[in-house]
Protein backbone atom coordinates (compact mmCIF):
# COMPACT_ATOMS: atom_id res chain seq x y z
CA UNK A 1 0.00 0.00 0.00
CA UNK A 2 1.45 3.37 -0.94
CA UNK A 3 1.37 6.28 1.51
CA UNK A 4 -1.25 8.09 -0.55
CA UNK A 5 -3.74 5.30 -0.04
CA UNK A 6 -3.53 5.32 3.75
CA UNK A 7 -6.63 6.92 5.20
CA UNK A 8 -5.73 9.98 7.26
CA UNK A 9 -6.20 9.49 10.96
CA UNK A 10 -9.14 11.39 12.44
CA UNK A 11 -8.51 14.22 14.89
CA UNK A 12 -9.47 13.01 18.38
CA UNK A 13 -12.65 14.65 19.66
CA UNK A 14 -11.83 17.03 22.53
CA UNK A 15 -13.86 17.58 25.69
CA UNK A 16 -15.61 14.23 25.69
CA UNK A 17 -14.43 13.52 29.22
CA UNK A 18 -13.41 16.79 30.85
CA UNK A 19 -12.55 20.23 29.43
CA UNK A 20 -9.36 19.60 27.47
CA UNK A 21 -9.30 22.75 25.35
CA UNK A 22 -5.99 23.86 26.85
CA UNK A 23 -4.33 20.59 25.82
CA UNK A 24 -5.59 20.85 22.26
CA UNK A 25 -4.76 24.56 21.97
CA UNK A 26 -1.27 23.56 23.14
CA UNK A 27 -0.94 21.11 20.26
CA UNK A 28 -1.58 24.04 17.89
CA UNK A 29 0.99 26.19 19.70
CA UNK A 30 3.64 23.47 19.90
CA UNK A 31 3.32 23.21 23.68
CA UNK A 32 2.51 20.19 25.84
CA UNK A 33 -0.07 21.43 28.34
CA UNK A 34 -0.96 19.40 31.42
CA UNK A 35 -3.28 19.76 34.35
CA UNK A 36 -1.62 21.22 37.43
CA UNK A 37 -2.78 21.28 41.03
CA UNK A 38 -1.57 24.62 42.46
CA UNK A 39 -2.39 23.54 46.03
CA UNK A 40 0.13 20.68 45.96
CA UNK A 41 2.29 21.92 43.07
CA UNK A 42 1.90 18.63 41.20
CA UNK A 43 0.92 17.75 37.66
CA UNK A 44 -1.53 15.01 36.76
CA UNK A 45 -2.11 13.21 33.47
CA UNK A 46 -4.43 12.24 31.86
CA UNK A 47 -6.63 15.20 32.90
CA UNK A 48 -9.19 14.57 35.62
CA UNK A 49 -12.39 16.27 36.84
CA UNK A 50 -10.70 16.97 40.21
CA UNK A 51 -7.20 17.14 41.66
CA UNK A 52 -6.05 13.62 42.55
CA UNK A 53 -4.10 15.13 45.42
CA UNK A 54 -6.72 17.28 47.15
CA UNK A 55 -10.09 16.19 45.79
CA UNK A 56 -10.78 19.82 44.85
CA UNK A 57 -11.55 21.30 41.47
CA UNK A 58 -8.83 23.91 41.85
CA UNK A 59 -6.87 23.00 38.72
CA UNK A 60 -4.83 24.92 36.18
CA UNK A 61 -3.18 24.04 32.90
CA UNK A 62 0.54 24.59 32.63
CA UNK A 63 3.15 23.94 30.03
CA UNK A 64 5.61 21.13 30.73
CA UNK A 65 9.08 21.02 29.21
CA UNK A 66 8.41 17.74 27.45
CA UNK A 67 11.70 16.26 28.57
CA UNK A 68 11.88 13.03 30.46
CA UNK A 69 13.02 9.43 30.63
CA UNK A 70 11.52 6.32 29.08
CA UNK A 71 9.88 4.31 31.88
CA UNK A 72 8.43 1.44 29.84
CA UNK A 73 8.48 0.58 26.16
CA UNK A 74 6.85 -1.78 23.74
CA UNK A 75 6.49 -2.26 20.00
CA UNK A 76 2.89 -2.57 18.95
CA UNK A 77 2.62 -4.97 16.03
CA UNK A 78 -1.10 -5.60 15.82
CA UNK A 79 -3.35 -3.70 13.45
CA UNK A 80 -6.32 -1.65 14.58
CA UNK A 81 -8.21 1.55 13.85
CA UNK A 82 -5.86 4.38 12.76
CA UNK A 83 -2.86 2.02 12.80
CA UNK A 84 -2.45 1.74 9.02
CA UNK A 85 1.09 2.57 7.96
CA UNK A 86 2.30 2.99 11.56
CA UNK A 87 3.36 -0.61 12.36
CA UNK A 88 5.59 -1.63 13.97
CA UNK A 89 4.90 1.28 16.31
CA UNK A 90 7.13 2.32 19.19
CA UNK A 91 4.95 3.01 22.25
CA UNK A 92 6.51 4.26 25.45
CA UNK A 93 5.56 5.44 28.90
CA UNK A 94 7.61 8.57 29.54
CA UNK A 95 8.27 9.85 33.01
CA UNK A 96 8.44 13.60 32.49
CA UNK A 97 10.88 15.65 34.53
CA UNK A 98 7.89 17.29 36.20
CA UNK A 99 7.05 13.97 37.91
CA UNK A 100 4.17 12.70 35.83
CA UNK A 101 3.88 9.97 33.21
CA UNK A 102 2.45 10.07 29.70
CA UNK A 103 2.02 7.51 26.95
CA UNK A 104 3.54 8.42 23.62
CA UNK A 105 5.29 7.31 20.45
CA UNK A 106 8.99 7.64 19.70
CA UNK A 107 9.39 9.14 16.25
CA UNK A 108 13.13 9.38 15.54
CA UNK A 109 14.41 5.88 16.21
CA UNK A 110 13.79 2.35 14.99
CA UNK A 111 11.35 0.79 17.49
CA UNK A 112 13.77 -2.00 18.40
CA UNK A 113 16.43 0.54 19.41
CA UNK A 114 14.17 2.32 21.89
CA UNK A 115 14.93 1.34 25.49
CA UNK A 116 13.99 2.10 29.06
CA UNK A 117 16.16 4.81 30.57
CA UNK A 118 16.71 6.75 27.35
CA UNK A 119 16.22 10.50 27.59
CA UNK A 120 13.53 11.96 25.38
CA UNK A 121 12.27 15.36 24.31
CA UNK A 122 8.95 16.53 22.97
CA UNK A 123 8.20 15.96 19.28
CA UNK A 124 5.04 16.26 17.25
CA UNK A 125 3.32 13.44 15.42
CA UNK A 126 1.24 14.58 12.45
CA UNK A 127 -2.11 12.88 12.96
CA UNK A 128 -3.41 14.55 9.79
CA UNK A 129 -2.96 17.88 7.96
CA UNK A 130 -4.63 19.85 10.75
CA UNK A 131 -3.60 18.06 13.93
CA UNK A 132 -0.32 17.29 15.65
CA UNK A 133 -0.17 15.04 18.70
CA UNK A 134 2.54 15.11 21.39
CA UNK A 135 5.20 12.44 20.85
CA UNK A 136 8.88 12.05 21.67
CA UNK A 137 12.32 11.88 20.14
CA UNK A 138 15.14 10.05 21.84
CA UNK A 139 17.97 12.45 22.69
CA UNK A 140 21.17 10.78 21.52
CA UNK A 141 23.76 10.73 24.29
CA UNK B 1 -25.67 -9.90 61.15
CA UNK B 2 -25.43 -13.64 61.20
CA UNK B 3 -22.22 -15.44 62.15
CA UNK B 4 -23.15 -18.41 60.03
CA UNK B 5 -20.64 -19.89 57.64
CA UNK B 6 -21.23 -18.84 54.08
CA UNK B 7 -20.55 -21.35 51.35
CA UNK B 8 -20.31 -21.83 47.63
CA UNK B 9 -22.67 -24.79 47.37
CA UNK B 10 -22.48 -25.41 43.65
CA UNK B 11 -20.88 -24.29 40.42
CA UNK B 12 -21.50 -24.69 36.73
CA UNK B 13 -19.71 -23.71 33.59
CA UNK B 14 -20.52 -23.81 29.89
CA UNK B 15 -18.02 -24.83 27.26
CA UNK B 16 -15.93 -21.92 25.97
CA UNK B 17 -16.69 -21.23 22.31
CA UNK B 18 -15.44 -18.78 19.70
CA UNK B 19 -17.95 -16.77 17.65
CA UNK B 20 -20.67 -19.02 18.96
CA UNK B 21 -23.43 -16.86 17.49
CA UNK B 22 -25.08 -17.03 20.90
CA UNK B 23 -25.82 -14.27 23.41
CA UNK B 24 -24.80 -13.67 27.02
CA UNK B 25 -28.42 -14.39 27.96
CA UNK B 26 -28.23 -17.78 26.33
CA UNK B 27 -24.92 -18.73 27.97
CA UNK B 28 -26.23 -17.43 31.29
CA UNK B 29 -29.37 -19.51 30.93
CA UNK B 30 -27.30 -22.60 30.15
CA UNK B 31 -25.05 -22.04 33.17
CA UNK B 32 -28.00 -21.23 35.44
CA UNK B 33 -29.98 -24.32 34.42
CA UNK B 34 -26.89 -26.49 34.86
CA UNK B 35 -26.37 -25.05 38.35
CA UNK B 36 -29.95 -25.83 39.36
CA UNK B 37 -29.60 -29.34 37.93
CA UNK B 38 -26.29 -30.09 39.65
CA UNK B 39 -27.40 -28.75 43.05
CA UNK B 40 -31.01 -29.93 42.90
CA UNK B 41 -32.16 -26.47 43.99
CA UNK B 42 -35.65 -25.46 42.88
CA UNK B 43 -35.67 -22.21 40.91
CA UNK B 44 -38.23 -20.79 43.34
CA UNK B 45 -35.65 -20.89 46.14
CA UNK B 46 -33.29 -18.47 44.37
CA UNK B 47 -33.87 -15.04 45.91
CA UNK B 48 -30.57 -13.30 45.18
CA UNK B 49 -28.79 -12.65 41.90
CA UNK B 50 -25.44 -11.13 41.01
CA UNK B 51 -24.93 -10.52 37.29
CA UNK B 52 -21.65 -9.58 35.63
CA UNK B 53 -21.64 -6.68 33.17
CA UNK B 54 -20.81 -8.34 29.83
CA UNK B 55 -18.92 -6.73 26.96
CA UNK B 56 -21.49 -8.09 24.57
CA UNK B 57 -24.53 -6.51 26.27
CA UNK B 58 -23.11 -3.57 28.20
CA UNK B 59 -24.80 -0.97 26.02
CA UNK B 60 -27.96 -1.95 27.89
CA UNK B 61 -27.85 -0.46 31.41
CA UNK B 62 -30.72 -2.75 32.38
CA UNK B 63 -29.03 -6.03 31.51
CA UNK B 64 -29.24 -7.29 35.11
CA UNK B 65 -32.99 -6.65 35.22
CA UNK B 66 -33.45 -8.22 31.78
CA UNK B 67 -31.60 -11.25 33.13
CA UNK B 68 -34.07 -11.64 36.01
CA UNK B 69 -36.87 -11.43 33.48
CA UNK B 70 -35.16 -13.92 31.18
CA UNK B 71 -34.78 -16.37 34.07
CA UNK B 72 -38.15 -15.67 35.72
CA UNK B 73 -36.56 -14.69 39.02
CA UNK B 74 -37.89 -12.18 41.58
CA UNK B 75 -34.77 -11.61 43.64
CA UNK B 76 -34.84 -9.58 46.86
CA UNK B 77 -31.16 -8.76 46.25
CA UNK B 78 -29.70 -7.85 42.86
CA UNK B 79 -26.10 -6.92 42.17
CA UNK B 80 -24.70 -5.78 38.82
CA UNK B 81 -20.98 -6.42 38.90
CA UNK B 82 -18.88 -4.05 36.83
CA UNK B 83 -15.42 -5.10 37.92
CA UNK B 84 -14.61 -7.06 34.80
CA UNK B 85 -12.69 -10.19 35.65
CA UNK B 86 -13.22 -9.53 39.37
CA UNK B 87 -17.00 -9.68 39.10
CA UNK B 88 -17.31 -13.41 39.88
CA UNK B 89 -15.17 -13.50 43.03
CA UNK B 90 -16.44 -10.02 43.95
CA UNK B 91 -20.01 -11.18 43.31
CA UNK B 92 -19.56 -14.13 45.68
CA UNK B 93 -18.22 -11.82 48.38
CA UNK B 94 -21.09 -9.37 47.91
CA UNK B 95 -23.63 -12.20 47.95
CA UNK B 96 -22.18 -13.45 51.25
CA UNK B 97 -22.53 -9.98 52.75
CA UNK B 98 -26.09 -9.66 51.48
CA UNK B 99 -27.03 -13.04 52.97
CA UNK B 100 -25.47 -12.06 56.29
CA UNK B 101 -27.54 -8.87 56.18
CA UNK B 102 -30.67 -10.89 55.59
CA UNK B 103 -31.31 -9.43 52.11
CA UNK B 104 -31.56 -12.87 50.53
CA UNK B 105 -30.89 -16.51 51.40
CA UNK B 106 -29.93 -18.31 48.21
CA UNK B 107 -27.98 -16.25 45.70
CA UNK B 108 -26.69 -17.13 42.26
CA UNK B 109 -23.57 -15.37 41.00
CA UNK B 110 -23.97 -15.46 37.25
CA UNK B 111 -21.45 -14.39 34.63
CA UNK B 112 -21.85 -14.81 30.90
CA UNK B 113 -20.45 -12.94 27.95
CA UNK B 114 -20.14 -13.36 24.20
CA UNK B 115 -17.71 -10.69 22.95
CA UNK B 116 -16.41 -12.85 20.12
CA UNK B 117 -19.96 -12.87 18.75
CA UNK B 118 -21.06 -9.35 19.62
CA UNK B 119 -18.73 -6.55 20.77
CA UNK B 120 -20.91 -4.04 22.61
CA UNK B 121 -18.33 -2.11 24.59
CA UNK B 122 -17.15 1.47 24.22
CA UNK B 123 -14.68 2.37 26.94
CA UNK B 124 -14.96 6.05 26.12
CA UNK B 125 -13.67 8.35 28.86
CA UNK B 126 -10.16 9.70 28.27
CA UNK B 127 -9.09 6.96 25.90
CA UNK B 128 -10.10 8.65 22.67
CA UNK B 129 -7.95 11.68 23.49
CA UNK B 130 -5.05 10.26 25.47
CA UNK B 131 -4.59 6.55 24.79
CA UNK B 132 -5.98 5.57 21.38
CA UNK B 133 -3.92 8.20 19.49
CA UNK B 134 -0.65 6.58 20.62
CA UNK B 135 -1.82 3.14 19.53
CA UNK B 136 -2.54 1.55 22.90
CA UNK B 137 -5.80 0.05 21.71
CA UNK B 138 -6.14 -2.91 24.03
CA UNK B 139 -4.74 -4.95 26.89
CA UNK B 140 -1.83 -6.53 24.95
CA UNK B 141 -0.13 -3.16 24.31
CA UNK B 142 -0.62 -2.18 27.95
CA UNK B 143 0.85 -5.49 29.07
CA UNK B 144 3.75 -5.13 26.66
CA UNK B 145 4.62 -1.92 28.50
CA UNK B 146 4.18 -3.59 31.90
CA UNK B 147 6.32 -6.58 30.91
CA UNK B 148 9.09 -4.31 29.65
CA UNK B 149 9.23 -2.56 32.99
CA UNK B 150 9.16 -5.83 34.93
CA UNK B 151 12.01 -7.15 32.80
CA UNK B 152 13.97 -3.94 33.31
CA UNK B 153 13.67 -4.11 37.10
CA UNK B 154 13.96 -7.83 37.77
CA UNK B 155 14.98 -9.66 34.63
CA UNK B 156 12.67 -12.06 32.84
CA UNK B 157 13.33 -15.57 31.56
CA UNK B 158 10.96 -16.14 28.65
CA UNK B 159 11.32 -19.89 29.14
CA UNK B 160 9.58 -19.43 32.48
CA UNK B 161 6.65 -17.73 30.78
CA UNK B 162 6.67 -20.55 28.23
CA UNK B 163 6.52 -23.02 31.11
CA UNK B 164 3.46 -21.27 32.56
CA UNK B 165 1.77 -21.40 29.16
CA UNK B 166 2.71 -25.06 28.67
CA UNK B 167 1.67 -26.17 32.17
CA UNK B 168 -1.70 -24.54 31.73
CA UNK B 169 -2.09 -26.01 28.25
CA UNK B 170 -1.60 -29.48 29.75
CA UNK B 171 -4.56 -28.68 32.01
CA UNK B 172 -6.60 -27.36 29.12
CA UNK B 173 -6.08 -30.59 27.18
CA UNK B 174 -7.90 -32.39 30.01
CA UNK B 175 -10.74 -29.85 30.19
CA UNK B 176 -13.91 -30.70 28.27
CA UNK B 177 -15.02 -27.07 28.48
CA UNK B 178 -11.84 -25.64 26.94
CA UNK B 179 -12.16 -24.01 23.52
CA UNK B 180 -11.62 -26.77 20.99
CA UNK B 181 -8.99 -24.99 18.85
CA UNK B 182 -6.75 -24.42 21.88
CA UNK B 183 -6.68 -28.13 22.64
CA UNK B 184 -3.31 -29.01 21.20
CA UNK B 185 -0.05 -29.38 23.12
CA UNK B 186 2.52 -26.58 22.92
CA UNK B 187 6.29 -26.62 23.38
CA UNK B 188 8.88 -24.07 24.42
CA UNK B 189 9.69 -23.64 20.72
CA UNK B 190 6.04 -22.98 19.92
CA UNK B 191 6.05 -20.29 22.60
CA UNK B 192 9.32 -18.69 21.46
CA UNK B 193 8.21 -18.78 17.83
CA UNK B 194 4.75 -17.40 18.47
CA UNK B 195 4.50 -13.97 16.93
CA UNK B 196 5.26 -10.79 18.82
CA UNK B 197 2.13 -8.82 19.62
CA UNK B 198 3.59 -5.98 21.70
CA UNK B 199 7.23 -6.70 22.52
CA UNK B 200 8.18 -8.51 24.64
CA UNK B 201 4.63 -9.94 24.74
CA UNK B 202 4.08 -12.91 22.42
CA UNK B 203 0.87 -14.45 21.14
CA UNK B 204 1.19 -17.39 23.54
CA UNK B 205 1.39 -14.97 26.48
CA UNK B 206 -2.16 -13.81 25.70
CA UNK B 207 -5.71 -14.99 26.17
CA UNK B 208 -8.18 -15.21 23.34
CA UNK B 209 -11.56 -13.51 23.65
CA UNK B 210 -14.30 -16.16 23.44
CA UNK B 211 -17.88 -16.71 24.60
CA UNK B 212 -19.14 -18.62 27.63
CA UNK B 213 -20.67 -18.50 31.08
CA UNK B 214 -20.54 -19.78 34.63
CA UNK B 215 -22.65 -19.72 37.77
CA UNK B 216 -22.19 -20.24 41.51
CA UNK B 217 -24.68 -20.95 44.26
CA UNK B 218 -23.94 -18.90 47.38
CA UNK B 219 -25.82 -19.50 50.61
CA UNK B 220 -25.30 -20.27 54.28
CA UNK B 221 -24.01 -23.68 55.25
CA UNK B 222 -27.25 -24.33 57.19
CA UNK B 223 -29.42 -23.41 54.21
CA UNK B 224 -27.32 -25.54 51.90
CA UNK B 225 -27.81 -28.56 54.18
CA UNK B 226 -31.54 -27.80 54.39
CA UNK B 227 -31.60 -27.87 50.58
CA UNK B 228 -30.00 -31.31 50.67
CA UNK B 229 -26.64 -30.14 49.32
CA UNK B 230 -23.58 -31.99 50.55
CA UNK B 231 -20.72 -30.58 48.50
CA UNK B 232 -19.72 -27.06 49.50
CA UNK B 233 -16.66 -24.92 50.04
CA UNK B 234 -16.24 -21.99 52.39
CA UNK B 235 -14.77 -18.73 51.15
CA UNK B 236 -12.85 -18.04 54.35
CA UNK B 237 -10.95 -14.99 53.22
CA UNK B 238 -11.60 -12.35 50.59
CA UNK B 239 -9.99 -9.03 49.83
CA UNK B 240 -10.14 -6.57 46.95
CA UNK B 241 -8.62 -3.27 45.96
CA UNK B 242 -9.42 -1.01 43.03
CA UNK B 243 -7.19 1.61 41.44
CA UNK B 244 -4.27 0.65 43.67
CA UNK B 245 -1.95 3.66 44.15
CA UNK B 246 -4.30 5.55 41.85
CA UNK B 247 -3.22 8.97 43.10
CA UNK B 248 0.52 8.29 42.78
CA UNK B 249 1.62 9.69 39.41
CA UNK B 250 4.92 7.78 39.47
CA UNK B 251 3.93 4.51 41.19
CA UNK B 252 6.11 1.47 40.54
CA UNK B 253 3.94 -0.39 38.02
CA UNK B 254 5.44 -3.74 39.02
CA UNK B 255 3.85 -3.29 42.44
CA UNK B 256 0.26 -4.55 42.23
CA UNK B 257 -2.84 -4.57 44.39
CA UNK B 258 -2.16 -8.22 45.21
CA UNK B 259 0.79 -7.15 47.34
CA UNK B 260 -1.69 -5.74 49.86
CA UNK B 261 -4.34 -8.45 49.42
CA UNK B 262 -2.03 -11.40 50.00
CA UNK B 263 -1.18 -10.64 53.65
CA UNK B 264 -4.88 -10.00 54.33
CA UNK B 265 -6.19 -13.31 52.97
CA UNK B 266 -3.38 -15.36 54.49
CA UNK B 267 -3.91 -13.74 57.88
CA UNK B 268 -7.69 -14.15 57.77
CA UNK B 269 -7.52 -17.81 56.73
CA UNK B 270 -4.49 -18.68 58.82
CA UNK B 271 -2.93 -20.35 55.78
CA UNK B 272 0.55 -19.85 54.37
CA UNK B 273 1.59 -19.96 50.71
CA UNK B 274 3.00 -23.46 51.23
CA UNK B 275 -0.42 -24.70 52.40
CA UNK B 276 -2.20 -23.85 49.14
CA UNK B 277 -3.71 -26.91 47.46
CA UNK B 278 -4.23 -25.32 44.09
CA UNK B 279 -3.54 -21.85 42.75
CA UNK B 280 -6.14 -20.56 40.29
CA UNK B 281 -4.95 -17.02 39.51
CA UNK B 282 -6.58 -14.77 36.94
CA UNK B 283 -4.51 -15.30 33.82
CA UNK B 284 -5.14 -12.80 31.08
CA UNK B 285 -1.38 -12.82 30.39
CA UNK B 286 1.43 -15.11 31.58
CA UNK B 287 3.29 -12.23 33.23
CA UNK B 288 0.24 -11.55 35.43
CA UNK B 289 0.47 -15.15 36.67
CA UNK B 290 4.16 -14.77 37.49
CA UNK B 291 3.65 -11.43 39.25
CA UNK B 292 0.90 -12.99 41.37
CA UNK B 293 3.18 -15.88 42.35
CA UNK B 294 5.51 -13.24 43.73
CA UNK B 295 2.83 -11.12 45.35
CA UNK B 296 1.32 -14.14 47.13
CA UNK B 297 4.72 -15.10 48.48
CA UNK B 298 5.29 -18.34 46.60
CA UNK B 299 8.62 -16.70 45.86
CA UNK B 300 10.35 -13.37 46.40
CA UNK B 301 9.42 -10.30 44.37
CA UNK B 302 11.35 -10.40 41.12
CA UNK B 303 12.28 -14.08 41.44
CA UNK B 304 9.27 -15.39 39.53
CA UNK B 305 11.32 -16.75 36.61
CA UNK B 306 13.58 -18.83 38.86
CA UNK B 307 10.63 -20.04 40.91
CA UNK B 308 8.69 -21.17 37.84
CA UNK B 309 11.71 -22.97 36.37
CA UNK B 310 12.23 -24.84 39.66
CA UNK B 311 8.58 -25.70 40.34
CA UNK B 312 6.27 -28.40 39.02
CA UNK B 313 3.11 -26.49 38.12
CA UNK B 314 1.14 -29.51 36.94
CA UNK B 315 -1.95 -30.83 38.69
CA UNK B 316 0.25 -33.42 40.40
CA UNK B 317 3.04 -30.94 41.14
CA UNK B 318 4.27 -28.67 43.91
CA UNK B 319 1.92 -25.84 43.00
CA UNK B 320 -0.96 -26.96 40.80
CA UNK B 321 -1.57 -23.90 38.59
CA UNK B 322 -4.79 -23.09 36.72
CA UNK B 323 -5.41 -26.79 36.45
CA UNK B 324 -8.17 -26.52 33.85
CA UNK B 325 -5.95 -24.56 31.48
CA UNK B 326 -6.99 -21.21 32.89
CA UNK B 327 -8.17 -18.58 30.49
CA UNK B 328 -4.94 -18.87 28.52
CA UNK B 329 -5.74 -22.40 27.39
CA UNK B 330 -9.51 -22.71 27.88
CA UNK B 331 -10.26 -19.35 26.25
CA UNK B 332 -11.43 -16.17 27.95
CA UNK B 333 -15.23 -16.03 28.05
CA UNK B 334 -15.29 -12.22 27.91
CA UNK B 335 -15.92 -10.66 31.31
CA UNK B 336 -17.26 -13.98 32.61
CA UNK B 337 -13.52 -14.68 32.73
CA UNK B 338 -13.05 -14.54 36.49
CA UNK B 339 -15.62 -17.27 37.00
CA UNK B 340 -13.51 -19.67 34.95
CA UNK B 341 -10.69 -19.68 37.51
CA UNK B 342 -13.22 -19.80 40.37
CA UNK B 343 -15.14 -22.72 38.83
CA UNK B 344 -11.95 -24.73 38.51
CA UNK B 345 -11.09 -24.06 42.16
CA UNK B 346 -14.49 -25.28 43.34
CA UNK B 347 -14.40 -28.25 40.94
CA UNK B 348 -11.02 -29.33 42.32
CA UNK B 349 -12.23 -29.04 45.90
CA UNK B 350 -15.39 -31.01 45.05
CA UNK B 351 -13.09 -33.74 43.71
CA UNK B 352 -14.70 -33.50 40.28
CA UNK B 353 -11.65 -32.67 38.17
CA UNK B 354 -11.18 -36.15 36.71
CA UNK B 355 -7.78 -36.72 35.12
CA UNK B 356 -6.48 -33.40 36.35
CA UNK B 357 -7.61 -33.85 39.96
CA UNK B 358 -5.19 -32.39 42.51
CA UNK B 359 -4.35 -34.29 45.69
CA UNK B 360 -4.92 -31.48 48.19
CA UNK B 361 -8.59 -30.50 48.07
CA UNK B 362 -8.56 -28.78 51.45
CA UNK B 363 -8.24 -25.31 49.97
CA UNK B 364 -7.65 -23.22 46.86
CA UNK B 365 -6.53 -19.67 46.16
CA UNK B 366 -8.44 -17.83 43.43
CA UNK B 367 -7.89 -14.33 42.12
CA UNK B 368 -9.48 -11.80 39.82
CA UNK B 369 -8.08 -9.00 37.71
CA UNK B 370 -10.31 -6.34 36.24
CA UNK B 371 -9.79 -3.50 33.79
CA UNK B 372 -6.63 -1.99 32.32
CA UNK B 373 -5.88 1.55 33.56
CA UNK B 374 -3.71 4.27 32.00
CA UNK B 375 -0.01 3.30 31.95
CA UNK B 376 -0.06 1.12 35.08
CA UNK B 377 -0.87 -2.57 35.69
CA UNK B 378 -4.52 -3.41 36.32
CA UNK B 379 -7.58 -1.74 37.80
CA UNK B 380 -9.10 -4.13 40.32
CA UNK B 381 -7.51 -7.06 42.14
CA UNK B 382 -9.48 -9.65 44.12
CA UNK B 383 -8.25 -12.63 46.13
CA UNK B 384 -10.35 -15.39 47.66
CA UNK B 385 -9.31 -18.40 49.68
CA UNK B 386 -11.70 -21.35 49.65
CA UNK B 387 -11.51 -23.99 52.33
CA UNK B 388 -13.23 -27.34 52.67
Amino acid sequence: MSEEQIKPRPTPKPNRFVDTNAFWQGTKDGQLMMQYCPDTKQFQHYPRPISLYTGKRNLEWRKVAGTGTIYACTIVRVPGPSMEGRLPLSVVTVELDEGVRILGNVLNMAPDKVAIGQRVELAWDAVNDETAYPAFNVVEA
Amino acid sequence: MSDENMVIAGYSETAVEFRSGRSAYDFAGEAFAALLASTGVDIARVDGLSVTVPLSECANPFFAFYMTEALGLSPTWLNYGGMGGCSATGGVARAMAAIREGQCEVAVVLSADAPSTNWGANYGAWRGEFQDPVGVLGPPSAFGLLMSRYEHQYGLNYEALAKIAIAQRQGGLMNDNAFEKLKKPITVDDYMNSRMIADPLRLLDCVMFCDGGNAFLVTSEAKARELGIEKMVRPTAYAEVTNFKGADPVADVTETGFSVLAPKVFEKSGLKPGDIGSFQPYDDFTIAVMMQMEDFGFCEKGKGSDYVMATDLSCKGDLPLNTGGGQLSAGQPGLASGGLNLAEAVRQMFGEAGQRQVANTQNALVTGIGVIPYARNWGTSTAMILEA
